[in-house]
């Protein structure tokens, strides 16, 4: 026995289970998304059973490259994703430098901040959709409503009258509908997520070289210009790791997209899956590697931008 | 010029009072090393110069200007850190050039005065390269050019030597020395290593508790401490002192004798003791005698080799003249 083996006998068992655990299921959607296998079907109820006298070659692929949604639930991931990722980093870092001085009640606030991620997504959904962004009971409705009120009542005020008479009657905006429930989802997740951008942008921000910032007053550096040439270039990294997590994330976002609209008008790939999968469980695994496919080229793309990054 | 006068100055952090009333004239081109043992208030004085810290009360005046509430960046003064501070993501150009960046100086200009730095510090060749990919010695040197592209008034130095080891601290001790008598700029060094305050400055302070003990020379302070804290403090070995009877022979509370000005025999000698340990540096000896009745330890120093081992006895006799005394406040008695 050389001196290998031994350690390698000892790493088999995880590697083993590694293995199953990613193989089974990738080779199963494979295996599915190759034959006809529908949960229901009263014409050809041999299509019920999953079975290689089902093949179907190519044909899920086709048809969901054929059907209405795909395109748009892949536009509309990659749409999703990357207006979270800015809106969370932007957000993340503004906070973090704002959390980061010394104020009383810094403990509370931190707590406070941090709080949206213990939020289950589809409580989050249900809190957002119902009690913000409702266009009639929400907080939006009612704020919207006050508007209008407050414009109509000063309307008739002396010397300012004219300017309020020339304001518009406001709409509340209805999230459910199909032109606005990305955007809804965008800001649930962006609210959810964004404690945890600055959770970890926080804890960088505490590493940072205090005498690196008086050296550069010294050097006559504004403070938005050691925000901008110190703390962001030391940020660069909690950043990547950031977007990277949260691109993983919400790839498979679907319990808001389900709260918010049932998918009208607003779908990404997860929730086509979710929609074949009611009957069509050959097509929702096409899709599935569709999916896997996609997912390969964003973390390609992400690993080429910012693994640099993290390397250096 | 860069002529740095405190009036009254003070700083308080709270209740705590760090650096009661204290005055000081650094003259324009003078090396003035700050030296204390740790917590002493070196530093916050010299932050206090840069103005890193606002002073508590007093007036801070730099070439007669009162600089007190001016911002630290307009009060003309260039630092070097201890961790040296450098901008980790810039390359060795880029941190040269920030100062000059953030005061708008043109591109050519810019090139200029770097290449300057970069020669007179022999940094040529590291231009391009990051912080991280240099050595100790390396950042302190772009540090330096950092701060001298600024054209200060006054170079402020904190304990920037402290992370080299021993032979870079001894090589850029020169070339800052070297620099200042180029130069000719103010510089305030702080340190909490007497040996560089004795080599470097024009002008030693003495700090304690944030209380100047005393500002002279090097050579003033060696000869002439002003008290028992800055004899024990400036030397190195440190000064023997004595209190009790053997003080009262010579009317004081205290005498001290350097170890370098005390002779070693093996027959005979005022005061008799047992050789402990002995250091043997080569060109020096520095021995250790035990049970002199003086002091726990008596610290001598002899000039080349001597042939005593542990548990001899031998005799000290301090050299004429060379024996400091002071009073029962711990004041100088000339």
């Amino acid at each position: 026995m050389s001196d290998r083996t031994l350690p390698r006998l000892l790493q088999t068992p995880a590697v083993v289970l590694l293995l199953i655990w990613m193989l089974v299921p990738l080779s199963m959607t494979l295996y599915f998304s190759f034959i006809r296998y529908v949960l229901n079907n009263l014409r050809r109820p041999e299509w019920t059973t999953p079975s290689l006298s089902n093949w179907r070659g190519f044909g899920n692929y086709e048809f969901v490259l054929k059907s209405k949604d795909f395109l748009f639930a892949i536009q509309n991931s990659l749409f999703i994703v990357c207006s979270i990722l800015i809106l969370t980093v932007i957000l993340g870092v503004l906070i973090a430098v704002l959390v980061n001085r010394t104020f009383p009640g810094r403990g509370i606030v931190r707590v406070l901040l941090i709080s949206p991620f213990f939020v289950m997504p589809a409580v989050n959904g249900v809190l957002w959709i119902n009690m913000l962004l409702d266009p009639v009971l929400g907080l939006q409705g009612l704020a919207v409503n006050g508007l209008n009120d407050l414009a109509a009542s000063l309307r008739d005020a002396p010397l300012i009258g004219w300017f309020f008479s020339l304001w518009p009657e406001f709409e509340p905006i209805s999230f459910r509908a199909t032109q606005t429930s990305a955007y809804a989802v965008i800001m649930m997740v962006t609210w959810q997520w964004t404690p945890f951008a600055v959770l970890i942008f926080m804890t960088s921000l505490q590493s940072e070289d205090q005498q690196q910032k008086e050296a550069a007053v010294l050097d006559g550096a504004s403070t938005w210009a050691q925000f901008r040439f110190l703390t962001v270039p030391h940020l660069g990294r909690p950043i990547a790791i950031v977007v990277m997590i949260q691109a993983i994330f919400h790839l498979s976002l679907y319990a808001e997209i389900e709260i918010v609209s049932r998918g009208n008008g607003n779908k990404n790939l997860p929730y086509l899956i979710g929609e074949f999968a009611n009957n069509n469980i050959g097509a929702a695994s096409a899709t599935g590697i569709f999916a896997v496919i996609l997912a390969n080229i964003v973390a390609i793309f992400l690993l080429r931008m910012i693994g640099k990054t993290l390397m250096e | 010029m860069g002529r740095i006068v405190l009036e009254n100055v003070t700083k308080s952090f709270g209740d705590v009072e760090v650096i009661p009333p204290l005055d000081l004239t650094i003259e324009d081109g003078e090396f003035a090393v700050f030296v204390g043992p740790s917590g002493c208030g070196k530093s916050t004085l010299l932050r206090l110069i840069a103005g890193l810290e606002d002073t508590s009360s007093g007036k801070i005046l730099i070439d007669d200007a009162d600089v007190t509430a001016v911002s630290p960046s307009k009060r003309g003064l260039a630092m070097v850190f201890q961790s040296y501070a450098l901008y980790p993501h810039m390359t060795v150009r880029k941190n040269i050039a920030f100062p000059m960046r953030m005061a708008g100086v043109s591109d050519a200009e810019q090139e200029k005065r770097i290449a300057a730095a970069a020669k007179a510090l022999n940094l040529t060749d590291y231009l391009d390269r990051k912080p991280g990919q240099l050595s100790g010695g390396q950042r302190q040197r772009v540090a330096i050019g950092r701060a001298i592209v600024r054209d200060p008034s006054a170079f402020l130095f904190d304990e920037p030597l402290s992370n080299l080891d021993a032979a870079l601290r001894v090589g850029m001790r020169l070339e800052i020395c070297e620099m200042h008598s180029r130069m000719e700029t103010t510089m305030i060094y702080v340190t909490h290593d007497q040996v560089e305050a004795m080599t470097m400055a024009d002008k030693i302070v003495v700090l304690q508790a944030g209380v100047i003990e005393q500002v002279g020379s090097p050579l003033d302070l060696y000869h002439k401490p002003r008290n028992v804290f800055v004899a024990g403090f400036i030397g190195s070995p440190r000064m023997n002192l004595f209190s009790g009877p053997e003080a009262a022979k010579h009317d004081a509370a205290t005498i001290g004798i350097r170890p370098e000005h005390t002779e070693v025999s093996t027959t005979e000698g005022t005061w008799k003791g047992i050789v402990g340990v002995a250091e043997h540096l080569g060109s020096d000896t520095f021995i250790h005698v035990h049970d002199t009745g003086l002091a726990d330890t008596v610290t001598v120093r002899i000039a080349g080799d001597i042939a005593v081992s542990h548990g001899d006895t031998v005799f000290l006799t301090p050299q004429a003249g060379q024996i400091h005394r002071f009073n029962a406040d711990g004041l100088r008695i000339d």
